[in-house]
């Protein structure tokens, strides 16, 4: 695994999206599982800014000091909303993952690497959108493959699911996987 | 009963008590150190567990004063709480929290009637002289309507509290009223009250020479006058206050309940939050 | 023995089934501050619901009787810092977590810890102020911290700044309350109590858990103990232990008389709680230093702001500007002598706080004919960016 000085992701969307869970997933895979650092915050409320909610994730094999994201590295946005709002805070050249059922409009396009992902259809084909989660983390996997393994999060998921649910999951995870292997920039 | 006060208090000498002369505070203390002198002899019960806690007010001043137990001469209306933290540290203390109708039915009325609601094991001593004492005779929540005090010169105007009822609806488990002129009834209640497990509230209304401008014996004859047992009231009071034992109940106690939940976890059973990962 | 400052007990972490074992855990601050209070030995939490001190709360409630300890929730804030002195002295350590409007109404019942001379610990969660306020983060509450209480009396606060600290701090503020007979409070943030991050349990045995002195570790009878004698930092007898301890509030003397009042009487009683802590600012405050050597502007900081603070100090630096850092763990007491110490001569001094300007009056006091000038940079419901930092010293080099 190469050494990560620090990678900042951001995910945004509306509540009950499954913001927060997807950041916290992250975290716990980049640390528990891959014994990096990570910091993994989220925010409600004004700060979000039009009634979204963004979770970020701050990871480091090294100490990490400022806990908020600066200049994102990857960003997972839900909404359309979310996306206006934290598309400038994207790197130059950094990966945007999306779905072009919620997310249709990116302006400067060209300046990010896109991954469209139809998330929300792939949730509904395996027993409905609250599975979206794993589909998006099945998705981003291919793209940060280099940091992390594949059963970090797998590992990750299953902890914070229902136990009952961890089977279908993993099935979404693998759905996801599956169409971001077949992706690339649009 | 020499032997339950300190010789040397934080007042000072045990005697003469700082109480002023005919207070029904001095009683409600002789009454509650014959309750707790029996109950020692009686049920071999440990010194050490009994605990006295009191707010603000002349009933605050029965406790750390002069007892030779572990007290706590607390805050005004906050006994209850500090009771409850102490009972969470240690279920076996026998606590008695010495309160006053405006200390336990104003200030303290929060904490008063989730401790009843809760069913904590604590003996509630309420000595209701109807006003505020200590700090010169205000009318309080249990003042009767039409009363002139210190902050009522126009006539209160206010309805009072019944506070064995509130106690009674709030959850307690064991609720009398008696006077200090019913020294022996006193002492059963209190009895009754430390034995209970859950929340006994014992309202005993006591005379105030000073503020209302009587003589205490004068005090007495009028409780012994304008109070009718509760077995004689069938409700036709005839105006009076109704005293006795108004419920009498079983129900868990706060502490009793919890250790259930404490048990499964220590038995093995239940689930846990502690998750470790290598 | 007399003239042994704070000594208190010092042992290991009591094992009790389900206390978090050594290992590495990714909590949430709330969650890990809950765990070093176990580690600590507490075994009571009475609270009251706040935002965002919520999730403390309820990790408490879950975890508490697992470890065989007891959760009440509190008919309000009031109720439950006056179970938190109940608990003390009847002999368990008692937590709550509270924030802001909270912190307020337990005022009355910390003035009386203080002179009562009563272990326990608070923590506040910080929220934006005052009034109702908004639920996002602040550091509004460390003067009130200092000197919300009635009355002269000081008291020992804290500042982490990460998952990690705050479950070290609250095990420290145990321990500091126990030594030092006194409430402690944990002053954190929303960022921190709600942030997720690693969480190393040290092995059992390398935690220092103290307990407060007690009479009988003195060998001191019933009948000869003085409740608030014997020492700088007095044994304390519980409740049930058959020494008839006698808890007053009033100013008192070391036998716990009451009544022989004088104005002598008064400032003797009320002066040794001052010096008890603020005497002993030294041995009890702690801060950390980064890059002083050269320093001409120096960022003082505490909290989660100082994470934004290194991170503005070490580009600072890449930058050629020779900026220093320093953190104040201990806020309270204030470690003016340290301070004058530590800090050489510098230009400016920036101090930047989630509050209008708060900390900066003590810092001011202490290193005024040390420095040229102090800079507040404030910071209202939103955690310092290091760019915003960066360009308050930029402009105010320039």
């Amino acid at each position: 695994m190469n050494k990560t000085p620090r990678f900042e992701i951001r995910i945004a969307g509306f509540g009950g999206q499954g913001v927060v869970t997807i950041g916290r997933i992250l975290g716990e895979a980049f640390t528990l599982y891959e014994g990096k650092n990570s910091v993994n915050t989220h925010s409600y409320g004004p700060e979000s800014r039009g009634g979204a909610c963004k979770s970020e994730v701050v990871v480091s094999d090294g100490e990490i000091h400022y806990p908020n994201v600066r200049k994102a590295d990857l960003f997972i946005a839900l909404s359309q909303v979310a996306l206006d709002t934290y598309i400038a805070d994207l790197k130059g050249g950094g990966i945007l993952l999306i779905d072009p059922h919620s997310v249709k409009n990116v302006p400067s396009r060209s300046k990010y690497r896109v991954y469209e992902v139809p998330t929300m259809e792939i949730a509904h084909d395996i027993g409905g959108v609250k599975f979206q989660n794993s589909v998006a983390l099945g998705a981003l996997y291919p793209l940060i493959a280099h940091m992390i393994k594949e059963s970090s999060l797998r590992k990750a998921i299953s902890n914070n699911v229902p136990p009952e649910t961890v089977e279908i999951n993993m099935g979404a995870f693998k759905r996801g996987m599956q169409y971001g292997r077949g992706d690339g920039d649009s | 009963m020499l032997k339950y006060l300190k010789e040397e208090g934080p007042l000072g000498p045990r005697l003469p008590l700082i109480f002023c002369p005919g207070c029904g505070s001095g009683q409600v203390l002789n009454y509650t150190l014959h309750a707790v002198d029996r109950i020692i002899e009686e049920d071999n019960a440990r010194k050490e567990d009994f605990l006295f806690i009191s707010g603000i007010g002349c009933s605050g001043r029965i406790t750390s004063h002069y007892m030779n137990f572990d007290s706590a001469w607390t805050i005004h209306g906050r006994a209850l709480a500090i009771a409850t933290g102490a009972l969470l540290a240690n279920p076996a203390f026998r606590v008695i929290v010495f309160t006053g109708d405006g200390d336990n039915g104003s200030i303290g009325g929060n904490h008063f009637i989730h401790a009843c609601r809760r069913n904590i094991d604590v003996t509630i001593l309420c000595l209701n002289n109807g006003l505020y004492g200590m700090t010169g005779g205000q009318h309080a929540p249990t003042t009767p309507p039409g009363m002139i005090t210190t902050t009522t010169p126009y006539e209160n105007r206010e309805a009072a509290f019944d506070l064995c009822k509130l106690a009674e609806i709030a959850g307690a488990t064991y609720v009398a009223r008696w006077t200090t002129a019913h020294p022996r009834q006193v002492i059963k209640s209190i009895m009754k009250g430390i034995r209970k497990r859950g929340t006994a509230f014992i309202e005993i209304l006591s005379q105030c020479p000073v503020h209302e401008k009587t003589s205490p014996v004068a005090i007495l004859k009028k409780f012994k006058r304008t109070t009718i047992p509760i077995g004689k009231a069938e409700g036709y009071t005839e105006g009076k206050t109704v005293i006795g034992e108004f419920c009498d109940l079983d129900r868990k106690e706060w502490n009793e309940s919890y250790q259930e939940i404490i048990d499964q976890f220590l038995a093995g059973n239940g689930k846990t939050d502690a998750q470790v990962v290598d | 023995m007399a003239g042994e400052t704070g000594t208190a007990k010092v042992g290991g972490v009591s094992p009790a089934p389900h206390l978090l074992r050594p290992g590495k855990y990714y909590l949430q601050g709330s969650e890990a501050c809950i765990e070093g209070s176990l580690i600590a030995g507490c075994r009571v939490y009475a609270g009251y619901p706040i935002t965002p001190a919520v999730e403390t709360m309820e990790y408490a409630s879950r975890r508490f009787p697992q470890v065989g300890g007891r959760f009440i929730q509190m008919e309000d804030e009031i109720a439950s810092a006056c179970a938190l002195i109940g608990s003390s002295w009847g002999g368990t350590k008692a937590l709550t977590a509270t924030s802001g409007p909270g912190f307020s109404l337990m005022q009355e019942a910390i003035s009386i810890a203080i002179m009562s001379e009563t272990p326990m610990v608070i923590v506040d969660i910080q929220r934006s102020g005052p009034g109702q306020g908004y639920i996002t983060a602040s550091q509004q509450d460390i003067m009130q911290a200092r000197w919300g209480h009635h009355g002269d009396g000081p008291i020992i606060a804290l500042a982490p700044g990460s998952v990690q600290e705050i479950f070290e701090l609250t095990i420290e503020a145990f321990n500091l309350s126990e030594q030092w007979r006194t409430p402690v409070f944990v002053m954190t943030e929303e960022t921190v109590a709600h942030m997720r991050e690693p969480l190393v349990v040290p092995p059992w045995n390398e935690v220092e858990v103290r307990e407060r002195k007690k009479p009988q570790d003195l060998g001191v009878p019933p009948r000869d103990y003085l409740p608030w004698g014997h020492d700088t930092v007095a044994p304390m007898a519980n409740w049930g232990e058959g020494y008839n301890v006698n808890f007053v509030a009033l100013v008192h003397l070391e036998d716990g008389n009451i009544t022989r009042y004088s104005p002598e009487a008064n400032y003797h009683c009320v002066e040794r709680l001052q010096k008890k802590i603020e005497g002993n600012a030294d041995t009890i405050a702690r801060i950390e230093a980064k890059f002083l050597g050269d320093c001409k502007h120096l960022i003082v900081c505490y909290g989660a702001v100082s994470r934004t603070a290194m991170e503005a100090a070490i580009e600072a630096r890449e930058r050629g500007l020779e900026v220093g850092y320093l953190r104040l763990i201990t806020l309270w007491p204030f470690p003016e002598e340290k301070l004058r110490r530590i800090v050489g001569t510098v230009d400016t001094i920036f101090v930047p706080e989630m509050n209008l300007g708060m900390m900066r009056h003590p810092i001011t006091e202490a290193l005024r004919d040390q420095c040229k000038k102090v800079v507040s940079i404030p910071s209202l419901g939103i955690l310092h960016s290091p760019e915003y930092i960066l360009s308050r010293i930029q402009e105010e080099i320039s």
